[in-house]
């Protein structure tokens, strides 16, 4: 504290057109700078943030995106940099938008839940169909109204799938391969999930009751904020042969993108393991710049302890999204009139922005295990990975990004140079850029549903609240974010999608 | 939103003596209990502690119906920020301002029948606080029980130790008016200030 905005500029470079580092120094104990990336657009809203933060001295406030960044940048065992994508922003403990890579050789390398979110698995689906917006245009209203009354939306909403504790224990263990058995999932949804809907590493033993009690009652529940269930058109196809792969083939094809995460359950497994940890960091003698950076070793109790729960914590979201794709093909074949099956509503793909996962990446030219950090960062591996399906093995993985209400979504695909320079992530969705308080002072509820209205968008929510703080305007340009990455060559555009009717708490 | 508070002379800071000012309890059943805790606001004024600063809008200032708490700018989450006479009060404030997040309290009749007594434990105090706010919200998702009123009633400051004693309703959509759903209480610039006769806390929660 006490630098001065201009001082603490200083430390920050342009390195390239869109990409820019933060000298060691930032924050106090950086082990390795940090780099982000943003263009012309978006810079301002990165240093909009420190510069207040510069002027609101030591009582409230919050930490900026670029502070947290470089916290993260100081954590044990973290390798080469702390990076952070255009759509960054202030969050808790790690930045939204940050990606951090930690040396599984490393006996002092950190986990850290901070760098996963309280939102364990929070990901974005996209189910195609075989429909034009033609076909849907006269429907779009009843459409919108059969996928609300089907998928319980909003804070205190309550799961429709029956679950028993004994499902969630399968659930929490087999992810998707749970739905499977339970006829919930068709046998090749699975083969189009990031982990195959299923991270053979949880431990449901590892869950505390706590958070069960959470999970239980909302299992197939959207949730509230900005997760929503949204009826897109293709508006633009960018790449051809990638989309083709997908099963994208015509501009005006509709979608569907459900965006969600692991509710209760994954909240609390969040929450417990950052009461855990802080013992261990006395133990262990770790210290961080920021409480919510609580960290564990990944060989201690601890460490393996929380990822085992945090797997489970993201088999329930694999298995959350199911469910909600499940009761998205009961509205649609219900207002079709045409079984889901014959509407071709095959899953395109689902990405998870908030993980750690273990992966095989080259380190100064060695290949290493890390234990990569993704919160509020997409998975984007490219062509040829081993990891990434058939289908998709000659276009490099998709990259689900769900824009804000009203304004358009992509599908990007992964690149060679994402995975050597970004550990094979891209960003996750267009990032909040204005507060919510300002949102609802600043916007009305009426203007903002005229707004979407009149661009023909059909829309169900359960609180007017959240539609100021979910308006565009509270968030950066979607296409701005893209177009970064796309220039810095980490992940490509490939489809770019358009709403038609959208569904939220 | 708040809108109609006066401009306050530079330098004054905003202080709420709340114990006698039930309003904080019951947001809006009162008629003017915005007027009243203005009443009291001049009588207490004093001076700042710290400077305030021009650019941003003054803390204490975004409160409404005389509530002892309000919800700051933060990009994405919430950042909540209570203060009261006591400690207390001010986790009392808190825990309002995170209910009142959920469903305006205005909307909600106590049930007696629902009276709740929430305890945590904890090693420190910024833990204490955690703890606490994470209690009410695990009972919320698990039992849907919003408190309109709440009094801390024990707070150990040597064993770590917090009671409370909540009243209020059972959430229900159709009646109660939908909110934004907390996911969880985070330690990220958690600051908790005392000073004798005020003290103050900011959390911020992600939604």
């Amino acid at each position: 504290m006490g630098r001065s905005f201009d001082e603490e500029a200083k430390f920050i470079e342009q390195k390239g057109v869109v990409e820019y580092v933060i000298r060691q120094g930032f924050v106090p104990n950086m082990r390795v700078p940090a780099h982000f990336y943003v263009n012309d657009k978006l810079k301002h809203l990165v240093f909009e943030e420190l510069q207040q933060f510069c002027a609101r001295g030591d009582v409230g406030g919050f930490l900026p995106a670029v502070k947290q960044l470089c916290n993260v940048a100081g954590l044990p065992g973290i390798v080469e940099k702390s990076i952070a994508l255009p759509d960054m922003h202030s969050g808790y403990g790690f930045a939204i938008g940050n990606v951090a890579a930690f040396d599984m050789d490393d006996p002092e390398a950190v986990v850290s839940p901070g760098g996963v979110g309280f939102d364990i698995n929070c990901g974005v689906r996209l189910l195609r169909t075989n429909l034009t917006e033609a076909d849907v245009d006269s429907k779009k209203e009843e459409l919108a109204q059969a996928l609300f009354d089907h998928i319980p939306v909003g804070v205190g909403s309550q799961g429709i799938i029956p679950t028993t504790a004994k499902d969630l224990e399968d659930a929490l263990e087999m992810g998707m391969d749970w739905s499977l058995r339970e006829g919930y999932a068709w046998a090749e949804d699975k083969e189009h999930c990031e982990e195959y809907g299923r991270l053979l590493s949880a431990d449901p033993t590892k869950v505390s009751q706590r958070a069960k009690k959470r999970g239980l009652s909302q299992m197939g529940t959207l949730g509230a904020g900005n997760h929503y269930a949204e009826i897109q058109v293709v508006d633009e196809i960018f790449d051809k042969h990638a989309a083709r792969k997908m099963g994208i083939d015509r501009i005006g094809q509709v979608c569907l993108m459900i965006h969600s995460g692991s509710r209760g359950l994954g909240h609390q497994v969040a929450t417990d393991a950052l009461t855990q940890m802080e013992s261990a960091m006395a133990r262990d003698n770790i210290a961080t710049n920021d409480r919510q950076l609580a960290c564990a070793r990944i060989l201690s109790r601890e460490g393996q302890d929380y990822l085992a729960a945090m797997a489970a914590a993201a088999n329930y979201a694999f298995v959350n999204r199911q469910s909600m794709t499940f009761l998205a093909r009961q509205a649609f074949a219900k207002v079709f009139g045409r079984s889901p099956d014959d509407l071709d509503m095959h899953v395109v793909y689902d990405v998870s922005h908030n993980i750690a996962k273990v992966e095989e990446h080259m380190v100064e030219g060695k290949l290493k295990r890390l234990l990569v950090h993704r919160k509020g960062a997409t998975r984007a591996f490219p062509p040829h990975h081993p990891l990434i399906p058939v289908d998709y093995q000659l276009t490099g993985q998709p990259v689900l990004i769900g824009g804000t209400m009203g304004t358009c979504s992509y599908v990007l695909t992964g690149t060679e140079r994402g995975m050597a320079e970004t550990f094979g992530s891209t960003c996750h969705g267009a990032g909040r850029a204005q507060s919510r308080n300002k949102s609802r002072n600043k916007l009305g509820y009426e203007q903002v549903l005229e707004a979407l209205k009149t661009r023909g968008i059909a829309i169900r929510v359960a609180s007017p609240k959240l539609v100021m703080e979910e308006a565009p305007e509270s968030y950066k340009d979607v296409t701005a974010v893209v177009d970064t990455c796309h220039q810095a060559g980490i992940s490509r555009k490939c489809v770019k999608l358009r709403p038609i009717g959208v569904v939220k708490g | 939103m708040s809108g109609g508070l006066p401009q306050r002379a530079t330098g004054q800071r905003r202080r709420r003596r709340i114990e006698e000012d039930t309003a904080v309890a019951q947001p809006s059943s009162h008629s003017t209990p915005s007027a009243a805790a203005e009443a009291t606001d001049h009588l207490q004024g004093q001076s700042a502690s710290f400077a305030p600063d021009l650019s941003l809008v003054e803390h204490r200032h975004a409160a409404e119906n005389g509530a002892n708490y309000e919800y700051l700018d933060h990009p994405a989450d919430v950042q909540l920020h209570a203060w009261g006479s006591t400690l207390e009060v001010a986790f009392e404030g808190a825990a309002l301002a995170m209910y009142n997040y959920m469903t305006p309290l205005s909307g909600l009749t106590p049930d007696t029948g629902l009276a709740r007594t929430f305890h945590a434990e904890a090693h420190d105090l910024h833990s204490l606080l955690f703890g606490f706010l994470d209690e009410l919200l695990f009972v919320f998702s698990t039992e849907l029980l919003v408190c309109c009123s709440l009094t801390v009633t024990h707070l150990d400051r040597e064993k770590w130790t917090i009671t409370a004693e909540g009243q209020g309703e059972k959430f229900d959509r159709q009646r109660h008016a939908i909110g934004t759903e907390i996911k969880a209480i985070t330690y990220s610039a958690m600051q908790i200030r005392e000073v004798p006769g005020d003290a103050e806390v900011f959390v911020i929660v992600d939604i």
